[in-house]
């Protein structure tokens, strides 16, 4: 009888390690704001998390996945498209971000729509300009697919398929996409230095961009109006569409500046194509409003060689081995046996 | 344990939720249903959330129920009792429960059972439980929103809709709670408003009117 005990430990602490070992928080990285104990990681689950999100049948025809606007090599999202695309080649109303390190968001979506990581895909399934379709519709789907009814079963031991557990296994998938292995990140952990340009970029960061771009997340989470002249097609007032509130009128999410040597263009609604337009934006270009961020109430005054210095800096943030990892990309194997190619 | 759990009697209260109006029954789709300035209205869709059923006697609760929510859907009769399992000998003279879900399942997550985003109670646009939602038409109201579309919803202050009910009763099991529409109607302005869709004010007026509907027989 006694032994019985010593088993269940042993379980326990095997446990225990797998789910250590499917998602590590970085040494230099905050405690997650996710509610893993909700929605424990498992192999199987991740890996239905990931074939789901690159998986068409998402969209009303069956055309876009999430990765259409969210690809690997672009720190997943949609590069050389100002504004996301979606089905029937309908074109969205806002920029759609870099997904990465998302187990330490608090809120989703560039005015904080959103407030769960696991709710974040219902908003581009439901949109009428992404995926134009409903949870209800991808689940009937789903669950009249052979291949998914076999996914899900490995990672619920039910092949029953509910918007619940789609939508958690999403979330397991976008948990794991943490970026942490930057240059940056290595000078951190010793293991290398800055060059002396990207040393003085860093200077200059901590000094002029660092309040809000807050490290080692590159954001402070908070909403704030960066000073972008409205866009009279747009007209997109940010936070304010959410709140309701008047002082958040033209906030907007503040971006993490991981990887965003991958991710342009820049801003909501991709205005600005290079890194030197964003620093040109913020030495000159801030339109003065009530809710301007106070940290912006006088121009950012920079060199151009500082400019420079900067943008050398904001490159040590790129994290290669981030949007090559093999755990991320298109799951052939599964997918393409799906369709009758294996 | 086993000698107490078979000693142990429990007793199965209903609760029935009949939703009416004007003491007439409700169907949906093609049932008209007049109001007082000649307006006529039908509807389509009725569902609310209930949730947090206690009971109390004497104001010192007696019973609590565990993960309660309750989806209340008028096309779906299964959905229209709520069963609890009473230890024996338990009195009670008041329920309380609430309309919605609470704030902190609101941040939560996703759900499953009754509060599965499938379920059609779920904003996607922008996160949050719709608590009550009733759709139909009005043949007063004007074009091009000729629809009675109300979802109710929203958790953040000053925009929360959820909202405590409390009803005293002398039933000794099974019982019924009514909420009749109809006097919902009585304190909505047709010709003002007969699209709410998002978190707002008139939508916690209209919720507060709600839970003054709700009556115990």
């Amino acid at each position: 009888m006694r032994k019985y005990p010593a088993i269940l430990l042993c379980f326990i602490l095997s446990s225990f390690v797998i789910k250590e070992s499917l998602f590590l928080v970085p040494q230099n990285f905050p405690k997650p704001v996710y509610d893993f104990s909700k929605n424990p990681l498992t192999d199987h689950t991740i890996l239905l998390g990931r074939t789901l999100f690159y998986e068409p049948m998402l969209s009303r025809n069956n055309t876009i996945s999430c990765e259409s606007c969210h690809s690997p090599f672009s720190a997943f999202t949609h590069i050389d498209h100002a504004l996301s695309h979606g089905i029937n080649d309908s074109i969205g109303s806002r920029n759609s971000p870099a997904l990465m390190n998302l187990a330490w968001q608090k809120s989703f979506m560039w005015d904080g729509a959103v407030n769960n990581l696991d709710m974040q895909a219902l908003a581009p399934i439901s949109h009428p300009t992404e995926m134009g379709s409903s949870i209800n519709e991808v689940v009937e789907k789903l669950n009249a697919s052979s291949i998914y009814r076999h996914l899900f079963y490995n990672a619920y031991n039910d092949s029953v398929i509910t918007g619940e557990k789609t939508l958690k296994a999403i979330s397991q998938f976008l948990l794991t996409l943490v970026s942490a292995n930057s240059k940056y990140d290595k000078v951190m952990r010793n293991e290398t230095s800055f060059t002396d340009k990207e040393a003085n970029g860093y200077l200059l960061f901590q000094k002029n961009c660092s309040s809000c771009h807050t490290e080692p997340l590159f954001t402070s989470s908070n909403f704030e109006n960066n000073g972008l002249p409205i866009d009279f097609v747009l007209k997109d007032i940010g936070r304010m569409k959410i709140t309701a509130n008047p002082t958040d009128s033209l906030k907007f999410k503040v971006p993490s500046l991981r990887n965003i040597e991958y991710s342009y263009p820049y801003m909501h609604d991709g205005r600005f194509k290079k890194l030197s337009e964003v620093l040109d934006h913020y030495s000159h270009g801030i339109r003065s409003t009530k809710t301007l961020a106070p940290q912006l109430k006088n121009a950012i005054a920079l060199t151009p060689d500082e400019k420079v210095d900067i943008i050398n800096f904001l490159l040590t943030l790129s994290d290669k081995e981030f949007i090559l990892n093999s755990k991320y990309q298109y799951p052939k194997r599964i997918i393409l046996r799906g369709e009758g190619f294996e | 344990m086993l000698l107490n759990g078979l000693c142990q009697q429990t007793t199965q209260v209903n609760i029935a939720l009949v939703v009416d109006f004007n003491n007439n029954s409700i169907v949906l789709q093609d049932s008209v249903y007049p109001l007082q300035n000649g307006n006529i209205i039908k509807f389509e869709t009725l569902k609310f959330y209930l949730s947090n059923v206690q009971l109390f006697q004497n104001d010192a609760p007696v019973f609590t129920e565990q993960n309660s929510f309750h989806l209340i859907d008028i096309s779906d009769p299964i959905t229209q009792n709520i069963s609890i399992e009473l230890t024996d000998k338990i009195d009670f003279n008041k329920i309380k429960f609430n309309l919605g879900v609470d704030s902190i399942t609101n941040v939560s997550g996703a759900m499953g059972g009754d509060l599965d985003p499938t379920k059609g109670m779920y904003w996607a646009w922008q996160s949050g439980y719709i608590n009550f939602k009733m759709e139909g038409s009005c043949s007063t109201c004007l074009p091009p929103n000729t629809d009675l579309e109300f979802h109710l919803g929203g958790y953040i202050y000053p925009f929360s809709s959820f909202q405590n009910i409390e009803l005293n009763t002398n039933a000794k099991s099974n019982f019924k709670i009514i909420l009749d529409i109809s006097q919902f109607f009585k304190k909505v302005d047709l010709t003002r408003q007969n699209h709410i869709m998002s978190p707002c004010g008139d939508a916690v007026i209209l919720s507060q009117h709600l839970s003054k509907c709700f009556r115990v027989k």
